[in-house]
Parts: C-alpha cells; sequence; structure tokens
C-alpha cells in the first residue's frame, strides 16, 4: 500500500496533469463500478449471497440497451442534441426495468428454492446462473462486441492547464450523482427500503414485524437490477459490450464491494471510486505502471488482501468472533 | 488485565481465572474465577442466559476470553484453537446435538480418535499393515466405546437417523473417544424423561470411577445437578454468585432469587 | 405430498416391472455371490472395456443417432485427462467440502512446470536427464517426462499449500471468490511473463512448445519392446491413451484410499460440521491444506499430463471456464462419490470435446431445417450452467450419492436417493446452528 502511494506521489510531481486527467478517468470509471459495486452489496446484504450473475446481468442489459439505442431509436452522432437526450432518457428507463425484471427472475427461478439450503448450494447455483445468463447473451447477441456511435461528444467541457474533462465523463457524473441521491432516499426514508434494511440486519424478527420478506427480497433485486441497468447504459457511452463484458466488470465492482465493506452502501461507492482510480493508474502513462494486462490481477490482488488482512472492508464493521 | 490465578491448588486440573469475555457492549462473562478438581464431578448451573455455554466455549477454545487465563493440566491454554485443546485432554458434547449426520454412529467415533491415531497419507494410500492394524484396533476401541455408552446395534447406523436419546450417547461416546482428561457436558440430559435421567445419571458416576475423569456439567435438571454433583457453581448475568455442595447450593437465597426472580419478572 | 405420492407410485411400477422380467432372479443370484467379488466385477469389466477401446474403435458404428460417432483415441485421452482432474476436485470439494472455483490454476502450474523441465525454453542451460527422442545436443532442460510428472505434481501442491495459507481460513463464499481469484491471476501471470526483467519465463500468449515426449528409451525398447519415444510412434494416441488410464487409475485408487483413512474422515467431518470437527480434535486448517494439496497434486498430474500429449502449454487452456466445467462434473456426479465423478467426467468431458459438436451436427441434419439451424457447442456452457442449477435444486447429492446405507443395499429399494439431502455443511459459528434433532419416539 504505502509503495503505491509513494508511486502515486512521485507521479503526481512528475506530471500534474496527467496525474489529474487520469484521476478524472478513475473517477469515471469509478461510477460506473459504484452503479454494479451497489448490486452486489444489496443483495449481499439481504440474503449473505453473493450473486455472481449479476455482471452478466450487467452485460445482457447494455447488450440490450445498444440494441436499442441503435437499431430502435436510430440514433447516432447526427441526431439532434433533444432527440439524443429523449432517447439516451427512454434508453435508461427501459434498460432499468429490463435489469431489474432479469435479476429479480434469477431470484425467484434458482435462489428463492434455496433459500434454506446450505450456502454452499447457493453459492454454486449462482456461478450456475451466472453461465447461464452469459449463454443467453451469446446466443442472442452472438460473439461481437456491440457499441453505440458516439452519442455524447467527447470534447472538453473544461480544460484547465493540460487537465481535459469531457462531455462524456461528465455525463456519467451527472447521471450517476442523482442516481445514487436517489437510492440513498430510497433506502432510508421509504417503507420498502426500511424493510430492506430490516431484513438484512434479521429476517425472522422482520417477518413476525409483518414485513413480507419474499416481497422485499425481490425488490432488493428489483433495485439492484435496475442499478445495473443504468451502469449499463452509461458503459456504453464510452466502451464496448459483449456477451462476456459482464464477467471481468463484474469482479471488479465486487472487488469494490469487498473492499468499501460489503453491505455497506457508501463503502460500495468508496471502493468503486478506489479500484477505478486504481484501474486508471494501472493502465495510465506512467512509469513503471503495469498496465491492463495486469488489471485482472491487481484487481484480484487487492481483493484476496482484503479478504485476507480486513475482511470487513474499508467502512464495514468487525463482526464479533463466532458470529 | 488478568487477574492471577490462585496457584496450582492440590493438583486442581483445571483453574480459569479473570475470566471475562465481552461481545460489542454486552458483557456475557464477567471476572468469573473457576477450578475444577481432579477426577471431581462438578455443576455449571444458572438461568438461560447466564453466560454458562460461552464459558464453556471459552474452555474448548471456541471463543477466546476478552481478559483472563485458563490453565488446563499445567498448560496454559488460553486462545488456544480447539484442536489443540482437545488434544490436550478436554472432551465436549453439545447443547445443541452436533453430530456428524450422515456418518455412521461408528465412524463419529472413530473421527474424534483422529488426534489420537498416526496414520498418515503415504501409509493409507499404500495400505501400509502398521497403518491397517492401527485402524482395525481403532473400530474396536470404537465398538467398545458405543457398548459403554450403552449404545448397542447402531454401529453402522446414520447418526442423524438415531433416536434422540441414543443421539445424546453418542455425543458422549464420541467426546470419549478423544480420551479427554475432562469431559464437558452441555445439558446433556435436554429432552430426556426421568428415566433416561436417572440411567445418565449412573452414567455419568461410572464415567468417574472407571475412565477417573474429571467431569463439568451444564445442567438445567437440578435431581441430576444435586444427585451427582460434588460442587455446583452458580452464574446469573455472567457472574459466580454461589458455589459449593449441593445442599447449600440449594438453601443459599441469592440463587432461589437469581431463579425466581427470573421466572417472577419472565 | 403429492411429490412422495408419485415417487412411491413410479417405484411401484418399477418394482412391477423388474418382477415381470425376471430381472429380480438374476439380483438375488448377484446378491448371493459374497462381497468382495461383487464390488470388483463391475470394476474388472469396466477397465477391460476402457483398456480395450482403442482395437474396437473402428468396428463401432459410425452413424449412431444423436451423437453421430464414438470419441477417437485421441480425444479419449482430454476426456480421461479431463476425468483425473475432476477426480482430484472431488478431494477439494466433494470430500472437504470447500468450494474451489480455481482448480484451473493448478492445471496451469503443472502443464508450465512441464514446459520448464522438458523443452527448450531456458536456452540458458543445458541438461539433460532420462530425455527420449531429443537429440543430446538440444539446450534447455529435458528432464524425463515420468519424473516430471512428479515433479510437477509435487510443485503444484507445493503451490497449493501456498495459494491455501491465506485462503482457507475463509469463510465459504470468500474462499470461492479468492480460489476463483488465483485461478485467474495465474493464467493472466502465464500469459504476460514472457518479460519480467527482461527473463522470458513463460513465452507470454505463444505457450512453451515444443514439449518433449513420454517414452521408456532405447535401452528399454531393446529389453522389451517398451516404446522410445511416444509422440514418434505411428500409434502414438494409443499410446497416450493407455498411459492416461493409468493415471486415472492411480488418481481413483489413490482417492478411494484416502477417503477410507483417517484423513478422509476428518475431511467429511469438515465438511458435515466444521465446528464440531474442530472440538473433536480435527486441526482444521491443517487438514483442509492437506485436501487442497492433494487436489492440486493430481491437478499437476493431469496439467503436465496434458502439457506433454499436446507438446506445448498454451494460455488459451487456461480459463475460468474450466474450474466451473470440472465443478459441474463433480457436482453431477455427486459431491464425493468417486465413481459418479468418472461417469459425469467422461460423459462431460466427451461432450465438450467432441459430443455436443456431434449432437449438433446429427440435429441440424436431422431435426432442424436448413433455416434454422443452430450451433450446439456454442451453448456448451451455458448447458453446463443448466446442469449445476438444476442438480443444486433438485439433486444436490448427485447422480450416484456418496454414502450407499448397507441396509439399502440389502432391501434394495428405498432410501435417500429419493430425497434431496444437502450433506454439504458450511461452517457455521460456535453456538450457532440448530443441530439437535426434536424428540423422537424411543426405538425399541
Amino acid at each position: 500500500m504505502l509503495v503505491f502511494f509513494a508511486w502515486l506521489g512521485y507521479n503526481l510531481q512528475n506530471d500534474p496533469t496527467d496525474f489529474f486527467n487520469i484521476f478524472l478517468i478513475g473517477l469515471t470509471q469509478g461510477s460506473v463500478y459504484a452503479l454494479v459495486a451497489l448490486g452486489y452489496t444489496l443483495v449481499y446484504g439481504i440474503l449473505q449471497l453473493i450473486n455472481f450473475a449479476h455482471g452478466d446481468v450487467f452485460a445482457l442489459t447494455g447488450l440490450f440497451a445498444s440494441t436499442l439505442i441503435t437499431t430502435h431509436f436510430h440514433l447516432d452522432e447526427t441526431s439532434g442534441a433533444f432527440v439524443i437526450l429523449l432517447g439516451l432518457a427512454a434508453t435508461f428507463l427501459i434498460a432499468m426495468a429490463f435489469g431489474a425484471i432479469v435479476n429479480a427472475s434469477i431470484e425467484l427461478v434458482a435462489y428463492r428454492r434455496l433459500r434454506n439450503a446450505p450456502r454452499l448450494a447457493v453459492l454454486i447455483t449462482a456461478v450456475g446462473m451466472s453461465f447461464i445468463i452469459q449463454n443467453i447473451s451469446l446466443a442472442v447477441f452472438d460473439v461481437n462486441f456491440r457499441s453505440v456511435p458516439p452519442l455524447i461528444s467527447d470534447h472538453n467541457v473544461l480544460s484547465i492547464g493540460g487537465v481535459h474533462y469531457n462531455w462524456q465523463a461528465l455525463f456519467v457524473v451527472l447521471v450517476t450523482a442523482p442516481t445514487l441521491v436517489v437510492l440513498s432516499w430510497l433506502v432510508k426514508n421509504t417503507r420498502q427500503g426500511k424493510a430492506m434494511r430490516a431484513t438484512s440486519q434479521d429476517p425472522e424478527a422482520s417477518a413476525m414485524m409483518g414485513i413480507n420478506v419474499n416481497r422485499t427480497i425481490s425488490f432488493t433485486f428489483l433495485l439492484a437490477g435496475a442499478l445495473a441497468g443504468v451502469g449499463a447504459v452509461l458503459f456504453l457511452v464510452e466502451f464496448n459490450i459483449r456477451y462476456d463484458t459482464g464477467f471481468e466488470l463484474g469482479l471488479i465492482a465486487f472487488t469494490a464491494a469487498v473492499l468499501g465493506g460489503i453491505g455497506n452502501l457508501s463503502g460500495a461507492v468508496l471502493g468503486a471510486i478506489i479500484i477505478g482510480m486504481i484501474q486508471a493508474f494501472n493502465e495510465g502513462p506512467f512509469l513503471w505502471a503495469p498496465g491492463s494486462d495486469w488489471t485482472r490481477s491487481i484487481v484480484f490482488g487487492i481483493l484476496i488482501a482484503i479478504l485476507v488482512f480486513r475482511p470487513e472492508g474499508l467502512l464495514g464493521e468487525r463482526t464479533p468472533e463466532g458470529s | 488485565m488478568s487477574a492471577q490465578p490462585p496457584p496450582e491448588a492440590g493438583g486442581d486440573l483445571l483453574i480459569a481465572g479473570g475470566i471475562r469475555k465481552e461481545f460489542g457492549g454486552l458483557i456475557a462473562v464477567n471476572d468469573l474465577d473457576f477450578a475444577i478438581p481432579q477426577r471431581s464431578i462438578v455443576s455449571l448451573i444458572g438461568p438461560n442466559g447466564a453466560g454458562k455455554t460461552t464459558f464453556f466455549n471459552m474452555l474448548t477454545g471456541l471463543y477466546k476470553p476478552t481478559y483472563g487465563e485458563i490453565l488446563f493440566d499445567g498448560h496454559d491454554v488460553t486462545g488456544k484453537p480447539p484442536h489443540a485443546i482437545t488434544k490436550l485432554g478436554v472432551g465436549r458434547t453439545f447443547q445443541n446435538i452436533r453430530l456428524f449426520p450422515q456418518m455412521t454412529a461408528l465412524e463419529n467415533v472413530l473421527v474424534a480418535m483422529h488426534s489420537r491415531l498416526k496414520g498418515g497419507i503415504v501409509g493409507s494410500i499404500l495400505g501400509l499393515p502398521r497403518v491397517r492394524r492401527e485402524e482395525r484396533e481403532a473400530v474396536e476401541r470404537a465398538r467398545e466405546l458405543l457398548q459403554f455408552s450403552g449404545l448397542r446395534r447402531v454401529d453402522d447406523e446414520l447418526a442423524e437417523s438415531l433416536a434422540y436419546g441414543d443421539q445424546r450417547r453418542l455425543e458422549v461416546a464420541r467426546a470419549l473417544a478423544t480420551e479427554p482428561k475432562l469431559l464437558l457436558l452441555d445439558e446433556p440430559t435436554a429432552g430426556m424423561n426421568p428415566q433416561e435421567t436417572a440411567v445418565f445419571m449412573d452414567f455419568v458416576s461410572r464415567l468417574r470411577e472407571e475412565l477417573s475423569l474429571a467431569i463439568l456439567l451444564i445442567e438445567h435438571d437440578m435431581k441430576l445437578v444435586m444427585g451427582v454433583s460434588e460442587r455446583v457453581t452458580v452464574l446469573d448475568y455472567g457472574e459466580k454468585i454461589a458455589e459449593g455442595p449441593p445442599l447449600e447450593i440449594q438453601k443459599d437465597e441469592r440463587v432461589i432469587e437469581a431463579y425466581l426472580g427470573k421466572a417472577a419478572t419472565a | 405430498m403429492a411429490r412422495r405420492r408419485t415417487q412411491a407410485t413410479l417405484r411401484g411400477y418399477r418394482d412391477e416391472a423388474v418382477r415381470r422380467s425376471g430381472a429380480h432372479r438374476v439380483g438375488r443370484e448377484w446378491r448371493r455371490l459374497p462381497g468382495p467379488v461383487r464390488s470388483f466385477v463391475p470394476v474388472i469389466v469396466l477397465l477391460t472395456i476402457a483398456v480395450l477401446y482403442p482395437f474396437y474403435l473402428d468396428s463401432l458404428p459410425g452413424n449412431v443417432p444423436i451423437i453421430n460417432t464414438f470419441p477417437t483415441v485421441r480425444s479419449g485421452v482430454t476426456i480421461l485427462v479431463f476425468t483425473t482432474m475432476a477426480v482430484g476436485l472431488t478431494v477439494v470439494v466433494g470430500y472437504c467440502g470447500l468450494l474451489d472455483l480455481g482448480y484451473v490454476a493448478f492445471y496451469a502450474i503443472g502443464a508450465y512446470t512441464a514446459g520448464w523441465l522438458a523443452s527448450g525454453q531456458f536456452q540458458q542451460v543445458k541438461f539433460h536427464f532420462g530425455s527420449v527422442g531429443i537429440s543430446h545436443d538440444a539446450r534447455g532442460i529435458h528432464v524425463s517426462i515420468w519424473l516430471v510428472l512428479l515433479i510437477a505434481a509435487g510443485l503444484t501442491a507445493v503451490g497449493g499449500i501456498v495459494i491455501g495459507l491465506p485462503t482457507l481460513r475463509l469463510r465459504g463464499d470468500y474462499l470461492a471468490i479468492v480460489t476463483l481469484g488465483f485461478g485467474e491471476i495465474i493464467p493472466q501471470f502465464v500469459r504476460n511473463a514472457d518479460s519480467l526483467h527482461g527473463f522470458d519465463l513463460t513465452h507470454g500468449t505463444f505457450g512453451i512448445s515444443p514439449i518433449d515426449s513420454p517414452g521408456f528409451g532405447n535401452k528399454l525398447n531393446n529389453a522389451v519392446g517398451l516404446p522410445v519415444s511416444y509422440q514418434q510412434e505411428f500409434n502414438a494416441d494409443r499410446l497416450f491413451f493407455w498411459t492416461a488410464l493409468a493415471i486415472l487409475l492411480v488418481t481413483i485408487f489413490c482417492c478411494i484410499r484416502l477417503r477410507d483413512s483417517r484423513l478422509g474422515r476428518a475431511w467429511i467431518a469438515i465438511r458435515e460440521d466444521e465446528t464440531a470437527a474442530g472440538a473433536m480434535g480435527i486441526p482444521l486448517m491443517r487438514t483442509k491444506t492437506w485436501a487442497y494439496a492433494i487436489g492440486a497434486f493430481f491437478g499437476g498430474v493431469a496439467g503436465a499430463y496434458v502439457a506433454t500429449f499436446n507438446a506445448g502449454a498454451f494460455p488459451s487452456q487456461f480459463s475460468f471456464n474450466i474450474s466451473v466445467f470440472l465443478l459441474c462434473m463433480v457436482i453431477l456426479g455427486g459431491m464425493g462419490s468417486i465413481w459418479g465423478v468418472v461417469i459425469a467426467g467422461v460423459v462431460l468431458s466427451w461432450l465438450n470435446v467432441e459430443g455436443l459438436a456431434n449432437i449438433g451436427t446429427w440435429l441440424n441434419n436431422n431435426i432442424f431445417p436448413q433455416s434454422h439451424q443452430i450451433e450446439v457447442a456454442k451453448y456448451q456452457f451455458g448447458i453446463y450452467g443448466v446442469v449445476i442449477v438444476l442438480m443444486m435444486m433438485f439433486r444436490p447429492q448427485g447422480l450416484i450419492p456418496e454414502r450407499r446405507r448397507k441396509r439399502e443395499l440389502e432391501e434394495g429399494t428405498r432410501g435417500s436417493l429419493d430425497e434431496p439431502l444437502y450433506d454439504m455443511r458450511g461452517a457455521n459459528g460456535p453456538g450457532a446452528g440448530e443441530r439437535g434433532t426434536p424428540e423422537r419416539v424411543p426405538r425399541g
């Protein structure tokens, strides 16, 4: 860790403009990760289950959204700004619904039956579901990468010194921030949100208090899926998607959730931003940056290190021994 | 901070001093001193939630005391992992039966002999005569233990399909297979009817006589406790409120209040 | 409730059918044979079928419905190797209950060890020890493959222990993720380790090839007629096949012996109730590490053997998919059931290597119209996913469950086979876990 910060410090001194550029890239990427990480953490909080299939739901939704944008809405760089915004808004809503429904269906079909099975059985099932969803993506959308034309320009909004901040990055933040606010409101102030929190702490007591546990769990999955939907569309703005994109992205997002403290919502966001940064710095132009070939290994290394040394993550609570 | 445990008093088998266990803000066991003399039968009683099982779990290494020291047979076992403590000679049963459900009664007992057997990987794969013999002898010993514990003809039955009383007996047989010097029994007669309990009482005495064991009992069945223990310790809210021979405890006011008080306010 | 009644009715039909066919008389005669004979005969029969396979393969029909053709001997080698790995994984997942999602790491370590010790990779040195089929002037490290198999197994086992140290103290789901992590890190490492400060360790995406051949050398050839060098024999496939079969048999033997040993009991105890196991004197970390190491050992042997069979170790061979694929075999076969895993392994490997493609062709030729041809092989992993999910939901004990109660064999019918059982137990905190059974009517 210290080595990493030293390396960062060195680069900051040497090349501040690049540093801030990468910083912003990391922030942007981190935002997308945050949306997916929240999905993992929400489900884990309530079921103590790692929904392996979540990343693949993300990918499937992204592929679906890309088809929407290109084939159904016919959006491309020549469409007018208003049309683009409208089209994107519609895509967001539809993608959210799609992601929500797929995610909730997985729970209904597979996990619900195994509610009382040993944890290992559900975990294995989650792995199986991940493969099924991935294969559905493959079957419907084939092996090729899908992308959307550059709808948001990559021209710069601001340019201070050599530090650039383009519209695409701004767009990501403009969508992510309100989403997080809405989510936060949902969890804190609505009945369903409170039900979610209660059920994650004690399902039996919640049931006895009159909370419909099944419905609450479904709601959680719907919410997680919707978040993945938003993330998928944002992802499409800059990158392309394939049937197996979900695997790596899912693992990165999961690491972020664990880093922040699995089950903790703010932790998921914090962890995601940190991981986004780490990835950006890793792949950036700096000296000794290992490069994108090593991203997976680095992220996994972080995951392993956290689980071994500080399993409760940055914001999680140390659980008392024995529970 | 740890209280000094009392000096080796006439060969006490187990000495626990200043034991304290905190879970977050909850103090489950508070500054408890506890000693078990050799070859004695002692009981630990108290209302539900008094901290008995928590203390038990600390003795067997499942929990680590927040403060305090535990000496067993001259060894410091504070915070040691369960298998190490078992190897030193502490055997236990569980309050909620924790047999290996998919293993037969015989296998359950065999498993518990793990720390007393030596057969290794290579020996097992090659089927060396030394290993085979050890296994044969282990099986014989296991069958003897099952018989001793009053289990007849159930050697090859799956543990989960045994009758409740037999399961309790199997738990004891299994604990005995670890060749303990101290046997911890956590509510061994829960769910038994009076006849079964009486039989169990005899069994406990036999254990001490024939196997030279010390026994620590957690129990709610007062008849068993008073009938078989030499000394009774009473816990309430994690603290020791009384300790002494059964007859004294029965008359102790604080004890009566602890039990009746709970009943009155419950 | 309705399900039980249906099951009972079906069982009734089955029993009736058995009775009518007179098969039960055969069954009775069969049961009269002494126990040891009964358990050996099926094994001998299967063994004979397997060993003679290369000989009668050509006389097998070539246009079988659905599966089209029978697997070639070459495919047979791959099938056997994957099955060996599945057996190795069974030790970790099936016996000990540790969900290992990164078994492919062991496969990779084994293969690359073979690459390091039996190829021209390290041109910096020239070291020969029992190598066959290659000129003694060739640079690089060239050790006899038989030795390489052992070394690779040992090295992989060490790797398993190293991976296990941080990993095995974690709880079930975290353990799974971390093993997944290692299963990803190691292949990514070999893919990129062609220039570690200038040193080429794994030759990057090209992999290491050619890798030497197993063989017995000239002396043994002159003495007993054993083949000099597999890769250069005209019936190389058959030689590889029989050796692979031998490796599988040795693996099966070792695993059965271990299961019935003190260590095996400890593993199963850990799987059933880790806390109770610890309380009964089983050192948890050490025992789990042994499971991991042994699983790694056999994974390493398989990996090294594949490398010499393919005459190369390539990063493209190693992916997370393989770990899940092997897991699928273990689940299908029955956690901890060796014969179940072998059957599931053979079937699934065959599907992977030839079967799905064949089935696809057959379906496309005979069922699907020209306009709607499907490519079955593409759905491979979806199919495995479905298998996993269905098995977990409806028959988690696998097709051939591990425990056969003796009573069951005697009486022939009822038993746990018909009920969903979960004989896997995750780790539970002390004091937690209501394992007591409610009051039952005392027997007898």
